[in-house]
């Protein structure tokens, strides 16, 4: 089966993807663990603001909007049945 | 046992709320205390500390709401606070109250808090929207599995609160016996602690919670701080036992994330042995709504829709009842006058203390119907999907998108304003924000606003003040993208905007918001405002006696005591006119006003605006109130009096944008000292307003005064001329600054995969 890597900030709106990693050296990843941005996570980019920025992801039954710099730090695995 | 023993057996225990943001936590402190509550702040540090009174039959409850915080690493100080206090907390009674709506984030929190030892009394709050989207919860099995004592209760509307208060009311509160708990950590991270813990000559089972977090924060932390060399082999040794069975190697960097993956497992496993959560957690109504609130082309129109909305009932259908306390403030001024012997208190009364209160007190429509609508806008979920949508524009001027509420809230009060910004966790960003809310417009700048649009411009004076606004607007771009740029940090605060469920507004909770602000600008006017316009009372009436120029007061009564003609009597009214004006001319007001007068003259303000300046720094309101008092003399009428001694359109204007600029109220600048812990910080800030305020009201003045001469150009299109030419040169501005820095991203996370990588322009990194 074929796996697509990409950061957050490039799943496209709708899609549904794993979170595989996420950057430990970023000082902002403690709170996006905490939160539940772990990996095996399953995450839907659920709507991007008007003006690009930032997005709305619905994890763990909950929204929250993430920037493109917050977004960037993570990895997540899109599967082809889940495009 | 007769009643009074009972009454005083009563225990004394102190409660602890904890838990996420937008958990219901506040609302459950407003159903369980009432309204006996105590605002103060937590010992040395600038966060506010909420406490209430509850009392169960067995005993008196004294109920201290901790801010709100998704975990116990803190971010904010106001987390901070909730890590400090958890040691005096363990010794009380913790309520843990969790959103069962969101279920498995909010038990992350529970779960720090039992592997530290603590068992909270849960409050599984929003039960109702759990139960109406089909959730279950086995609350025995809840029970046995966490060793702690779930309530089920919906705070909005007090829903099982009783019970959960007279459960933390009870004598000894029994804990759940206690065979595995399921959240709690796992023997090898335990182990690693308890070595962690032995470095420091403590162990694990007699520590205090606090020490326990420290040793686990020592096991994950990036850094190890202090690098101890045997902490290094600790963490070491935990990589490589969670390692065992795994076919990538865990790295001692990674240990964090194991930590909250783990949690998170445990959790899982909790909720799927006592619970059936609903699938879908978001009603699909919510959903289409929440698309067509931030949608693409409809999300910002709509918000400016509302905005335009707010506005609009805030000052047109506010008129009405400013109409009403007007002929009330006058009647009042009027049995005063009718009723009082004339002396000094009289005088007091009536043109001190009726006349700078009372035009206060007519402002309090306007700002109930705006906090009216700002309480619904919060409470039903919209502000958050407003901070959404906005977060890139904000962020274009180098604030966070959080700011924008505090930056709304400024439209109210700039006080609560610079409060807000502690919800910013980065301490430049938080400055940032308190530095441009003074440039803010607040309530009480609008009455110097309306009253001077409505004086010089009675045709269309909406959109005079809307061209204030804008130009408003680009000074607070303006500094916050210099500032931004010259102070560029490198690290932003993390972006973390919870989109809540949408939810109905309560009344009472309206009501609260509406009640709390009405009472504040309503002290805020007894208190300061009072102060002020009675020493300008003072300065405008003293010294009494005035050398005069012409001895009025025997031809005024030679013309008395002669034959009454029609030209008698307007010599008459001529000359007491004419000695009023000359006699508050005489007095310290004026004198200190024509003192400073010639700093302001460039800007062609008169003595009297120039005084009424002064008062101003007390709080702005006071500016149309001095210039009431001051304007007196010339006609009852503030509008015409000013026309009278010769302020043109244009004067009127300049005044309008540097009242609006020139420094904020000594209260905001309070708050911005306290808030800022920096002395230079505020001083600095000062200094910077008024540099902006003088050179933008001079620039207008010179290009008025032009555009004025020039009989082709009309008024409005010269003014939408000069915003042009000033966003012209921002962008100017920005380009070059951009331009000498070679690259606008240098800051970008996502470097490898930039398709602008290498480009001294880039485009933001789009895909």
């Amino acid at each position: 089966m074929v796996r697509t890597t990409v950061t957050l900030s490039e799943l496209p709106e709708g899609s549904t993807a794993t979170i595989r990693d996420i950057d430990a050296l970023s000082p902002t990843s403690q709170r996006l663990l905490d939160m539940g941005f772990v990996p095996g996570t399953p995450i839907r980019a659920v709507k991007r603001a008007p003006m690009g920025d930032p997005t709305t992801f619905e994890i763990r039954g909950y929204q929250v909007g993430l920037r493109r710099s917050e977004s960037a730090l993570i990895d997540v695995e899109i599967k082809p049945d889940e495009k | 046992m007769s009643k009074s023993s009972l009454m005083k057996s009563k225990i004394q225990r102190n409660v602890y709320l904890v838990g996420n943001p937008n958990c219901g936590k506040t609302s459950l402190f407003n159903a369980i205390t009432g309204e006996r509550r105590r605002v103060g702040n937590w010992p040395g540090v600038t966060v506010q500390k909420l406490e209430g009174i509850a009392n169960s039959e067995t005993a008196n409850l004294t109920i201290c709401d901790l801010p709100g915080t998704y975990s116990l690493t803190p971010a904010t100080p106001e987390e901070e606070v909730v890590l400090k206090t958890i040691d005096a907390a363990a010794d009380g009674c913790i309520v843990n109250v969790v959103d069962i709506a969101n279920f498995e984030r909010n038990l992350f929190l529970t779960t720090q808090l039992i592997e530290l030892g603590i068992k909270p009394v849960v409050s599984l709050n929003c039960f109702d929207s759990f139960t109406k989207a089909g959730g279950t919860i086995d609350l025995q099995k809840f029970s046995t599995f966490t060793g702690t004592t779930p309530f089920p209760t919906v705070a909005r509307t007090g829903e099982g609160t009783h019970n959960l208060v007279e459960f933390i009311g009870r004598p000894d509160i029994i804990s759940v016996e206690d065979c595995e708990n399921w959240l709690s950590l796992p023997q090898v991270w335990l182990d690693a602690a308890e070595e962690a813990l032995r470095l420091k000559d403590l162990h694990w089972h007699s520590a205090r919670p606090t020490q326990r977090y420290s040793a686990l924060t020592d096991l994950i932390r990036l850094q190890p701080d202090p690098i101890v060399p045997e902490l290094i082999e600790i963490r070491q040794n935990l990589a490589k036992k969670l390692s065992e069975g795994r076919e990538i190697p865990v790295k001692t960097t990674n240990l964090a994330c194991e930590l909250a993956s783990d949690r998170y497992r445990r959790i899982e496993k909790l909720i799927a042995g006592c619970a059936i959560v609903p699938g879908k957690n978001i009603p699909a109504w919510q959903e289409k709504l929440d698309r067509m609130l931030t949608h693409r082309f409809l999300g910002l129109p709509i918000f400016a829709l509302m905005m335009a909305w707010v506005f609009w009932t805030t000052f047109s259908i506010g008129e009405i009842p400013m109409g009403w306390m007007e002929s009330l403030v006058d009647w009042l001024s009027g049995f005063v006058q009718a009723n009082m012997q004339e002396g000094l208190i009289r005088e007091l009364l009536v043109g001190g203390v009726i006349s700078g209160v009372g035009g206060i007190i007519v402002f309090i429509p306007n700002i109930l119907i705006l906090f009216f609508w700002i309480a619904l806008l919060e409470d039903s979920g919209y502000m958050s999907r407003a901070a959404f949508i906005m977060d890139r524009m904000m962020n274009s001027i180098g604030l966070h998108g959080r700011a924008f509420i505090p930056m709304i809230m400024g439209l109210g009060c700039n006080v609560p304003a610079v409060l807000a910004t502690r919800i910013i966790d980065n301490r430049f960003q938080r400055l940032l924000t308190m530095l441009l809310i003074p440039l803010v417009t607040c309530a009480a700048r609008l009455p110097v606003l309306v009253l001077l649009c409505g004086t010089f411009f009675p045709e269309n004076p909406s959109i005079w003040m809307f061209t204030l606004f804008f130009v408003n607007l680009l000074v607070l771009i303006f500094l916050g993208q210099t500032t931004s740029m010259l102070f560029k940090t490198s690290e932003n605060s993390p972006f973390l905007l919870e989109m809540p469920p949408y939810r109905l507004p309560t009344p009472s909770s309206v009501f609260h918001m509406l009640y709390e602000k009405a009472a504040h600008f309503i002290e805020k006017a007894g208190t300061v405002i009072l102060a002020g316009a009675v020493i300008i009372w003072v300065l405008s009436v003293f010294p009494r006696e005035v050398p005069l120029s012409f001895d009025y007061e025997s031809e005024l009564t030679r013309l008395r005591s002669s034959e009454i003609t029609v030209e008698s009597t307007e010599r008459i009214a001529e000359l007491s006119r004419k000695r009023e004006i000359e006699l508050m001319e005489g007095r310290y007001m004026a004198r200190l006003g024509k003192f400073i007068h010639p700093v302001m003259e460039p800007l062609g303000f008169s003595w009297r605006e120039t005084v009424s300046l002064i008062p101003g720094f007390l709080a702005k309101e006071s500016v149309v109130s001095t210039l009431s008092v001051l304007y007196l003399p010339y006609s009852d009428n503030l509008g015409d009096a000013m026309r009278k001694t010769g302020m043109t359109p244009l004067t009127a204007f300049v005044f309008m944008m540097f009242t609006l600029l020139y420094i904020p109220c000594i209260a905001t600048l309070g708050v911005i000292w306290r808030e800022s812990g920096s002395t230079r910080f505020t001083a600095l800030a000062l200094v910077v307003y008024f540099a902006i305020a003088y050179v933008v009201s001079y620039i207008t003045l010179k290009i008025g005064a032009v555009l004025q001469t020039s009989t082709s150009i009309d008024w409005f299109e010269g003014l939408v001329i000069i915003t042009v030419a000033i966003a012209a040169g921002w962008y100017l501005i920005r380009t070059f600054i951009v331009t000498i820095r070679g690259s606008r991203c240098n800051s970008c996370a996502s470097c490898s995969s930039c398709p602008s990588r290498g480009k001294s322009d880039c485009s933001g990194g789009q895909p």
